[in-house]
């Protein structure tokens, strides 16, 4: 047999065609240079949409400084005085928010506890995949829904009714004072319309939450002669606490952020009433509105403000959530439920 | 304080009849109460699909695929600019999106301890968090006030924001569900690491990897607030006429390819905004009708995208 | 202190719905294996005829039949899969847990059928408690671990419930060394407390029968030790029956053992081979496979 002929290479390091001819070859060097760049490309991009913003809001900054986002009874936002006060953006973020989350979480316990426990097998699936539609569907059909059926079906003869009940009350009564629009545009309308966008955010995440409880705990519960409910009520939701308090806080996240559904049914007006039932606006309603035809730059960097302030609320709000329900997973224990 | 013996007998003893039917009642009611949380949360769901269905299916005509919008208060005329316009504005996206995407979910998902590494983990929570009007915000900061007009440049690489931390994630976890043996086996042949990504890892993860893009696809189609101020809208868009017209008047490719990004576009999602806010029934039913393609197209994407995983996951298995 | 229950059951003034069945007039005997009862005069205190359980398709238990004598320690016995936790997880109805479990036969508590159609399922494991393999108290103090089947039964007055709860911690022997953290964490306690934790929670609830599911397999042998004591004194108030893989904590702790067996490797059914006093059993048993593997030589 012929002995194998091996092919005289040279072996000259220091030439540049063996450099070169070995980074063709391999290829290492620019592949973790290509990846590690895309990566520093991810972090560039987070800053670079915060710093960006940061600079353009400086010159409102300079000029209307915190007094822009403090809580104020009257509050003006003129382009041509260029006397901006943002808080009624503020409040009715918040508002909405925090009461659609109010709304949300009954409705998005109850159907986690349904699907993780309650709920047959091959059902599970299926009704999972149908409330993860839910979210699916865009925004702004869930407000164009909103417009022309939601909202003179529902939401008017609900906000009538909320008014004649509530509005009369001590304390409560200053959130449902006033009548709502005929046509629905309001608080409460935004309220509703978000609470369904986020419940499938809330519910997925409790639901892997419960699922990812050892069945160690339900057997202990049952051994004691409990009921289900008492199960799932006293053992089950307060060892999943801190999870569940994760997806809360990821839901409002979500709806701090929403624009669309919001901008088309909340009315945008800055009318001064705190109430639930009368039209407001939110941060990012207003800039979705008026950015496009901003009266002069001031106004643009006014709007673009509004903006830092969501923004750094979103991020604030987005990374407490995950950081609990980063924590839940950490915690569970090794055997999970099948 | 009691001792084991005396008072023993001191101990109230369990008597279960005493509220047992009440645990029994709570028991029922509240479990009933659940599902119907459960049925009441899903009846949004039909309801809108029902609704979009019915409203949007009285206006859908082929002239609706194949034409452009007529001037205001006129009948018929179709979105076709709006459906060319999501169809540009998605090939941008994916394209800005998808291969750093990639390639950041595999550094990541080699080196997930690393400082760059959590980083990236860190600022891809961050960045799906971002509302979207804010992406919107920095598309128009970045590309439109630069360039000086409104282009589907700008709004493809606001939806490319936007599906970026998805495809991010989701290449990330199937990267890191593939066997670890794939990876070794390729390199013990002496493969070099990018070999080994592109000719095996890569394609072991695809089909999860797909099922990603196409979760991202779906919901960039879906966006409307970034596109507000970055591709604005356009109702003469059409890209048969711009390709036709280029080659009438001898333009070169590049500037034919100019003119098709460069403009500003409509997409379904803004054209269906718009058309909401207008006064005219004719505009508004063309809304609902945009509102069902819309959810058609979404609908579809995200069943193929069931199908993926299931196929895939089997696959894996079979493995 | 000897908490008589077994009157409640048969007081026709009950409106407690946990309905007396009707009595079969004799139990019957397989083709395979008879039914077994201890020789000498026991009271029976949970009796179980004709016993199969099948889970789907596969046959987990065939046609056992037993009879656990009150206030004795009961083990069984056997190599591993041969069907021992099914069986005392029937016990207290907790393979209802499982999908596609189907269970004929008749388990007797107090002389009713537990696996009746009008039988209430929580009633039955409260009185047939259950301590598992692994510690599992709740994530409460250990306080509220204890108090939380009291509180389910409407006991809510505060100096009821540190009475209850100072009681089931002494007979668990747990209290000397828990009285002044109550109100930590239950699951910062060791791993022979937390069982002992969870023994004390099972007590708290009043029960007829502690069934044990390998309660020390988890735990180091000073544990465990102090576990089998704590059996012995449990015994003089409770039933226990008791899961165990080791042979020798069975000739320790129980007065009678029943040794379980699969039938055959193509079918896996689990049944029961000989049921005797534990010195029969250990020292002088009838059938060869039960000596075979008391002797050791397989298992």
């Amino acid at each position: 047999m012929q002995p194998i002929q091996m092919r005289a290479v040279s072996l000259n390091t220091s030439s540049l065609s063996y450099k070169i001819r070995k980074q063709l070859r391999y290829g290492d060097k620019p592949w973790s240079g290509l990846l590690i760049g895309m990566a520093g490309l991810v972090v560039l991009l987070m800053f670079a949409i915060g710093l960006l913003i940061w600079n353009g809001s400086a010159e409102a900054r300079l000029q209307a400084g915190l007094a822009f986002i403090l809580p104020t009874l009257d509050a003006s936002w003129n382009p041509i005085t260029e006397n901006y006060q943002a808080w009624p953006f503020i409040y009715g973020t918040l508002a909405t928010s925090i009461s659609a989350l109010a709304i949300a979480l009954p409705i998005s316990l109850g159907i986690a506890v349904f699907l993780s426990e309650l709920c047959p097998e091959w059902l599970r699936q299926p009704l999972g995949w149908m409330v993860e539609l839910l979210a699916a569907i865009p925004s702004v059909i869930y407000g164009l829904w909103g417009i022309y059926i939601f909202l003179p079906q529902i939401v008017a003869p609900l906000g009538s009714l909320m008014s004649e009940v509530f509005g009369s009350l001590p304390a409560l009564g200053l959130l449902f004072s006033g009548s709502i629009p005929e046509s629905g545009q309001s608080r409460l309308a935004a309220a509703l319309i978000l609470s369904i966008m986020i419940t499938p955010t809330i519910a997925a995440v409790t639901r892997d939450v419960l699922l990812a409880i050892s069945s160690s705990q339900r057997e202990a519960a049952f051994a004691l002669g409990s009921t289900q409910w008492e199960t799932i009520w006293q053992v089950l939701l307060p060892y999943g606490l801190s999870g569940i308090l994760g997806a809360v806080i990821l839901g409002l996240g979500r709806a701090l952020g929403e624009t669309m559904a919001v901008t088309m049914v909340i009315g945008n007006s800055i009318e001064g009433s705190a109430s639930l039932l009368r039209p407001g606006y939110t941060m990012s309603s207003v800039i979705a509105n008026e950015f496009a035809e901003a009266y002069n730059a001031m106004h643009t960097s006014a709007l673009i403000y509004v903006s830092v302030i969501l923004f750094i609320l979103s991020v604030l709000i987005n990374i407490l959530a995950r950081l609990m329900v980063w924590r839940v997973a950490r915690q569970t224990p090794q055997e999970a439920r099948a | 304080m009691i001792t084991n013996q005396a008072s023993a007998n001191s101990l109230p003893l369990i008597r279960p009849e005493i509220n047992y039917s009440r645990r029994k009642l709570a028991n029922k009611l509240m479990l009933s109460f659940t599902g119907l949380l459960t049925l009441a949360a899903l009846a949004p769901l039909v309801w809108i699909i029902g609704f979009v269905a019915i409203k949007g299916s009285q206006t859908i005509t082929w002239a609706f695929f194949t034409q452009l919008p007529r001037p205001l208060g006129m009948a018929g005329g179709g979105v076709l600019n709006a459906i060319e316009g999501t169809l540009i504005l998605t090939i941008i996206a994916a394209f800005f999106a998808i291969p750093p995407g990639i390639l950041a979910a595999i550094y990541v998902a080699d080196h997930p301890n690393t400082p760059l590494g959590a980083s990236v983990r860190f600022s891809t929570d961050v960045l799906s968090g971002v509302p979207s009007i804010i992406v919107g915000l920095f598309g128009y900061a970045l590309v439109v006030k630069t360039q000086g007009h409104y282009s589907a440049l700008a709004g493809g690489l606001a939806l490319a924001i936007i599906m970026f931390p998805i495809i991010v994630r989701t290449t990330e976890e199937m990267i890191k569900l593939t066997p670890r043996n794939l990876r070794e086996g390729s390199l013990a042949l002496g493969a070099p690491e990018w070999k080994t990504y592109l000719s095996v890892i890569l394609p072991a993860a695809i089909k999860g990897i797909i099922t990603g893009i196409l979760l991202a696809v779906a919901r960039a189609s879906g966006e409307t607030a970034p596109l507000l101020f970055t591709a604005l809208g356009n109702e003469r868009y059409e890209i048969g006429q711009i390709i036709s017209s280029g080659i009438r008047s001898r333009q070169g490719v590049w500037s034919i390819f100019n003119r098709i990004i460069e403009q500003p576009v409509d997409s379904l999602p803004l054209t269906l905004f718009k058309y909401s806010q207008q006064p005219y029934p004719e505009r508004v039913n063309q809304a609902w009708a945009a509102a069902l393609v819309l959810i058609g197209i979404i609908l579809a994407l995200n069943i193929i995208a069931r199908l993926w995983v299931n196929y895939s996951s089997s696959n894996l298995k079979g493995k | 202190m000897e908490i008589n229950q077994s009157s409640r059951l048969t007081d026709k003034n009950r409106t407690h719905p946990f309905i007396l069945s009707e009595l079969d007039s004799q139990p019957q005997p397989s083709a395979q294996y008879p039914a077994f009862a201890p020789k000498e005069a026991e009271q029976i205190i949970i009796e179980i005829k004709n016993l199969s359980l099948h889970y789907g398709k596969f046959k987990a238990l065939g046609d056992i039949s037993m009879s656990i004598p009150q206030n004795k320690i009961t083990a069984i016995i056997g190599p591993s899969g041969c069907g021992k936790s099914t069986l005392l997880r029937s016990l207290n109805r907790m393979n209802d847990l499982t999908p596609k479990v189907h269970i004929q036969g008749q388990i007797l508590l107090d002389k009713v059928d537990i696996l009746g159609a009008n039988v209430d399922v929580v009633e039955v494991r409260r009185r047939v408690g259950m301590v598992f393999q692994r510690p599992n108290p709740f994530p409460k103090s250990i306080y509220e671990n204890v108090a939380y089947g009291p509180r389910l039964y409407g006991i809510r007055k505060r100096l009821d419930l540190d009475n209850l709860v100072e009681y089931s911690l002494s007979q668990a022997a747990l209290w000397d060394e828990v009285k002044d953290k109550l109100h930590q964490s239950g699951m910062a306690l060791s791993g022979g407390q937390q069982q002992r934790l969870c023994i004390a929670r099972a007590l708290a609830v009043q029960p007829e029968v502690i069934l044990m599911d390998e309660p020390a397999s988890a735990l180091d042998p000073v544990a465990t030790l102090r576990i089998e004591e704590l059996m012995h004194t449990l015994k003089k108030s409770y039933t226990i029956v008791i899961v165990t893989h080791n042979m020798q904590q069975a000739a320790r702790v129980s007065d009678f053992t029943a040794f379980m067996m699969i039938d055959n490797p193509a079918t896996r059914t689990g049944v029961l081979v000989e049921y005797d006093k534990t010195i029969k059993i250990f020292t002088n048993p009838e059938n060869k496979q039960t000596e075979d593997y008391v002797t050791g030589r397989f298992g």
